[in-house]
């Protein structure tokens, strides 16, 4: 059964490895570019939120880390984009470690305002600091071929997608995240170490985020503290997991597809009623949470036979 | 699941096939990015306005003549939600799916440096009314161009308008909110105060939005004869409540943009009286047009009768910014679609436009700082008074005597 | 240190405004368990109530305030049903439920109002936003805005009444008896639906008449919400989330730290101190200042 599902996802990333065989429209492309990028970072939410239970407001650090690092070291230090990228993800990595071990002593809504809270003060740092061009933002070389920026952010995600599906699905941490998740003091008992287990979970989490703001940087060429260290990445990244079904692989995938096609179809096609989709989105979002309380995921029904097996 | 994947993948396949012939067509295309929502959409829509307006004169005119033959114009919007990479995204749609043949630019500074590189790449001309950044223009972007000087050309003036009133101002408080453009405004107040031989005070960079009440209580006690201020719209409206309500009226009060948005007055009423600003444009400006309006008012008349609010230079800028593409096309008898080619000599001869219009002399620098940017206009000191925008210097264009010093609150 | 009274009384006045944002909020909290997203965007709507209103019948906008709070009262009481389907039945985690759910409110409701109040920021006039109280003694001097006296003395009124209706009230007892223990408050006969739903529609009311208010002392446009959030949000978590009497400790002590920092220090990083102050409280006493949250 999960070795079924395992080649379902391996067909699923090959059809999208064919994509820009077969699109030649750089726009398009480009849309595909961010739909990734937007799977890239509800998955990674959704380690914490979904398998965890803990509720990080503050994701767009990770991000804007990320995007920063490579920004500065790229244009700053004349960087390579890799190296650099890498780097971006190893110091959202380590800003989570460093942040974890406080903050992640915190439950529920404390935690995730401490999240927030979090990410606002590093916003406010950035806008305050002269290396980081404060709200000018700062400028990348620019490199326009959308060819290579749909394969580097696939392979980012990609590689986390399965690296999750593997930790979390197949080895026994998935299990263990999911036992403190139920029970932290349950957890205890039976041996593990919730404080480990959870640090772990936050810099997975972290780690790839920082890396897919560090090619967010690079592809898009200008980066500033509102569009990097907004709300927006957490904010859009939270309801797309909720959307798809939380606590699982697909359910995030599914969601951010839905939610940024909507997104973006409204904004390429309908744009004179630019507004009407804040209206629609947020009504969607509030129904999808009275009615699909398990998400997207949760309606599609060999899908939900499934999720009763992990169980 | 799977096949509904599949489906989808095959779905895209199909509609993105680039079979898609080269059309003819006997009206221009063009784009338009601008900030349509989120938090810039006030300045988006000024933009906006300012963009229709050109394009419906144009096409009331018939057109656009190249060669004895009239082109209609026809514009296509792309909102970037008040986001650098969604104003990217944006551009690169117009230009690949519409196959616009140039580009209106959009509102704020941040779009329009990421949306730059990408007109740079497909080498679309572009060309904002709006932005004022000094950074733009840096970066020498060769198919970008703005028609508003950046504000450290014309945030200057303002001041050395207020050095010359008697009794000379001597010293300043001046602080800008911490975004781009509010940030380079104060930087330039502050240059020009030094420059003048003005004691600046205190100096400081805010966070955006907050409630300024308790520092405007520390400037109380400084006393100084000018506070200058680099914000937005709502900013400029609290602060001047929180002066009103601390009771503290300095000699001059001066802002940039948005004491000219219709709004600081409406919000105000008559504490709006006094406030000095800086702007390029106004709209009893003695302008020569040539093309479209005759002068000024005229345009200002149009635009009251279209949208029933009063044009500010923002949007007479964007129309501005129509009316130069316009006449470079005629020059160099370009026709829809507009090939590569065509839109490489454009940009050479934007680069040589030199016309005198209802919004004033356009054209653009082609090297150093400004490059790209418009040198033609000079910049203006305006006042509020009696709820009006008049221009107070400098003396060979005031309309009117500075009201100075500011009359106290308590006296109004 | 001559500014020193001025200091304190610009942080008083602050923290009143923070007060009438967060108090409601945190009742709404201790109750009923949800962290409302969209509590900036009832006070967005309460302002915009409070000016057309104002536009329309052209009476002093503080005597507006009871029309304001009634209607905005009758808005929020349906709502909460809809609330408590979310947060109950089988749903695994009814805090992120919720604040989902409300966080679609809140798109919605900024996006309702882009639409049909406009991108312009406005102001709501009152008689009482012009005048100033100037008290000098020797070399210190104070200056008391009236319009920000008003704000301080409604929070004050506010902050009384709803103490009163808890502790002296048996629809407050009922609230108490629900904000410790559902299950128990349900056995002791307790309505706890109903009382929720008064317990939210209060809330919706206060919040639109904040808004009213900060339209008067400050500015007010559609897209204000989030910012008003974000002091919601900070207050309340430095009172202790759902422990209302440590709101108004909480709110002063906010705006005195932001005029102390205007006044004193470098402006540019008084935001930057809140969040940093916001995050070490948490780490510190998670509970709140005074360790009494839910």
């Amino acid at each position: 059964m999960k070795d079924r599902r395992l080649s379902g996802h391996l067909l699923v990333f090959a059809a999208m490895l064919l994509i820009p065989a077969v699109v030649h429209d750089t726009f398009l492309l480009r849309v595909f570019t961010e739909a990734v990028m937007w799977i890239g970072l509800a998955v990674t939410f959704d380690v914490l939120a979904g398998y965890t239970g803990y509720l990080n407001f503050g994701h767009s650090a990770f991000f804007g880390i990320g995007a920063y690092i490579t920004a500065i070291l790229m244009v700053r230090a004349g960087w390579h984009f890799a190296p650099a990228a890498a780097l971006g993800g190893a110091a959202a990595g380590l800003g989570a470690l460093i942040a974890g071990f406080p903050t992640l002593r915190l439950r529920g809504a404390y935690f995730a305002i401490a999240t927030w809270a979090l990410a606002r003060a590093i916003q406010q740092g950035v806008l305050m600091m002269d290396i980081t061009g404060g709200p000018d933002g700062m400028r990348l070389p620019a490199l326009l071929s959308p060819g290579f920026f749909y394969y580097i952010m696939l392979g980012v995600v990609g590689v986390t997608f399965f690296a999750y599906w593997f930790l979390l699905e197949r080895a026994p941490f998935g299990l263990k995240l999911k036992a403190v998740r139920e029970d932290e003091q349950g957890a205890e008992a039976l041996g593990l170490n919730p404080t480990k287990l959870k640090i772990q979970a936050f810099v997975l989490s972290a780690v790839p985020t920082g890396i897919i703001g560090g090619v967010f940087a690079y592809w898009v060429t200008f980066i500033d503290p509102a569009s990097t260290l907004g709300d927006l990445v957490s904010d859009q990244a939270l309801v797309m997991v909720v959307f798809g079904g939380m606590g699982t692989l697909t359910g995030p995938v599914i969601g951010a597809v839905l939610i940024f096609t909507f997104k973006t179809v409204f904004w390429a096609y309908l744009s004179d009623y630019e507004v009407l989709y804040l209206i629609i989105l947020g009504g969607v979002i509030a129904a999808s949470v009275v009615f699909l309380p398990d998400g997207v995921l949760g309606v599609l029904p060999q899908r939900r036979k499934g999720v009763e097996d992990h169980a | 699941m799977r096949r509904a994947v599949w489906l989808a993948l095959i779905a895209v396949a199909v509609l993105a096939s680039p079979l898609r012939a080269e059309e003819k067509r006997d009206f221009f295309k063009i784009g338009v990015v601008t900030e349509l929502s989120g938090d810039l959409a006030t300045g988006g829509n000024v933009t906006k306005r300012g963009y229709d307006l050109w394009a419906e004169a144009v096409n009331k005119t018939g057109g656009i003549a190249i060669g004895g033959k009239k082109y209609q114009v026809k514009l296509y919007y792309a909102d970037a939600q008040s986001n650098p990479s969604q104003g990217a995204a944006a551009a690169e749609r117009l230009i690949t799916q519409e196959k616009v043949d140039f580009i209106l630019g959009p509102y704020s500074s941040g779009v329009t440096i990421a949306v730059a590189p990408v007109v740079e790449k497909y080498k679309v001309p572009m060309i904002t009314g709006s932005a004022e950044s000094p950074l733009i223009w840096k970066q020498k972007f060769l198919y970008t161009f703005g028609t508003i000087p950046p504000v450290n050309f014309t945030g200057a003036a303002a001041i050395q308008t207020l050095v010359g009133l008697s009794p000379a101002p001597r010293t300043a408080v001046i602080f800008g909110s911490n975004d781009t453009f509010s940030k380079a405004t104060a930087e330039a107040f502050d240059g020009a105060a030094k420059k003048a031989g003005i004691k600046v005070l205190k100096f400081n960079i805010v966070p955006a939005g907050q409630d300024l009440t308790p520092l405007m209580s520390a400037v109380k006690v400084l006393n100084p004869d000018i506070v200058a201020f680099g914000g937005h719209d709502e900013e400029l409206i609290k602060l001047v409540k929180s002066l009103r309500q601390i009771d503290f009226t300095p000699k001059a009060l001066l802002m940039h943009y948005g004491v000219t948005e219709p709004a600081f007055v409406d919000a105000l009423k008559k504490d709006a009286n006094q406030t000095f600003g800086g702007a390029v444009w106004t709209a009893t400006e003695k302008t020569k047009g040539k093309i479209l309006w005759k002068d000024a008012p005229t345009y200002a008349a149009t635009a009251m009768k279209a949208f029933n609010v009063p044009a500010d230079y923002t949007q007479a800028g964007s129309s501005a910014a129509g009316i130069a593409f316009q006449v470079a096309l005629e020059k160099i008898k370009a026709t829809p679609p507009v090939s590569e080619a065509k839109r490489a000599e454009l940009v050479k001869e934007l680069e040589k436009v030199d016309v005198e219009t209802f919004y004033g002399r356009v054209k653009f620098a082609t090297e150093g700082d400004f490059y790209h940017s418009n040198v033609g206009l000079n910049p203006l000191t305006i006042q509020i008074q009696n709820g009006r925008v008049v221009v107070v210097g400098p003396k060979t264009n005031a309309e009117m005597k500075a009201q100075y010093p500011m009359t106290p609150w308590s006296k109004r | 240190m001559e500014l020193l009274p001025q200091a304190l009384v610009d942080g008083i006045m602050l923290g009143a405004i923070y007060i009438i944002i967060a108090i409601a909020f945190s009742l709404v909290y201790g109750v009923m368990h949800v962290i409302d997203f969209a509590v900036g965007e009832w006070i967005m709507l309460g302002a915009f109530g409070g000016y057309y209103l104002f536009q329309w019948t052209r009476i002093e906008p503080l005597l507006l305030l009871p029309a304001v709070f009634v209607v905005f009262a009758a808005i929020g009481y349906p709502l909460q049903p809809l609330i408590h389907r979310v947060l109950s039945g089988r749903r695994g985690n009814p805090l992120l439920m919720g604040l989902v759910f409300t966080f679609g409110l809140s798109l919605m409701f900024r996006g309702l109002a882009q639409t049909f109040f406009g991108f312009y920021s406005l102001s709501i006039p009152s008689r009482f936003s012009n005048g100033s109280f100037f008290f000098q003694n020797g070399g210190l001097s104070v200056t008391i805005s009236s319009v920000r006296l008003t704000g301080l003395v409604y929070a004050l009124v506010i902050t009384g009444i709803l103490n009163y209706l808890l502790k002296h009230t048996d629809f407050g007892l009922g609230v108490r008896a629900l904000a410790q223990n559902r299950d128990a408050a349900g056995l002791m006969g307790v309505n706890n639906k109903r009382t929720s739903a008064y317990v939210y529609a209060i809330y919706v009311g206060i919040s639109a008449m904040t808004g009213v208010l900060i339209g008067m002392i400050l500015s007010l446009s559609a897209k204000m919400g989030p910012d008003y959030t974000t002091f919601a949000f900070f207050v309340v978590v430095l009172a202790g989330m759902g422990y209302l009497a440590g709101v108004p400790a909480a709110a002063f002590l906010l705006g005195i730290i932001q005029s102390f920092f205007l006044i004193y220090l470098d402006p540019g990083y008084t935001l930057l101190a809140v969040f940093v102050l916001l995050y070490t409280i948490l780490l510190v006493s998670p509970r709140g200042l005074f360790g009494k949250g839910v």
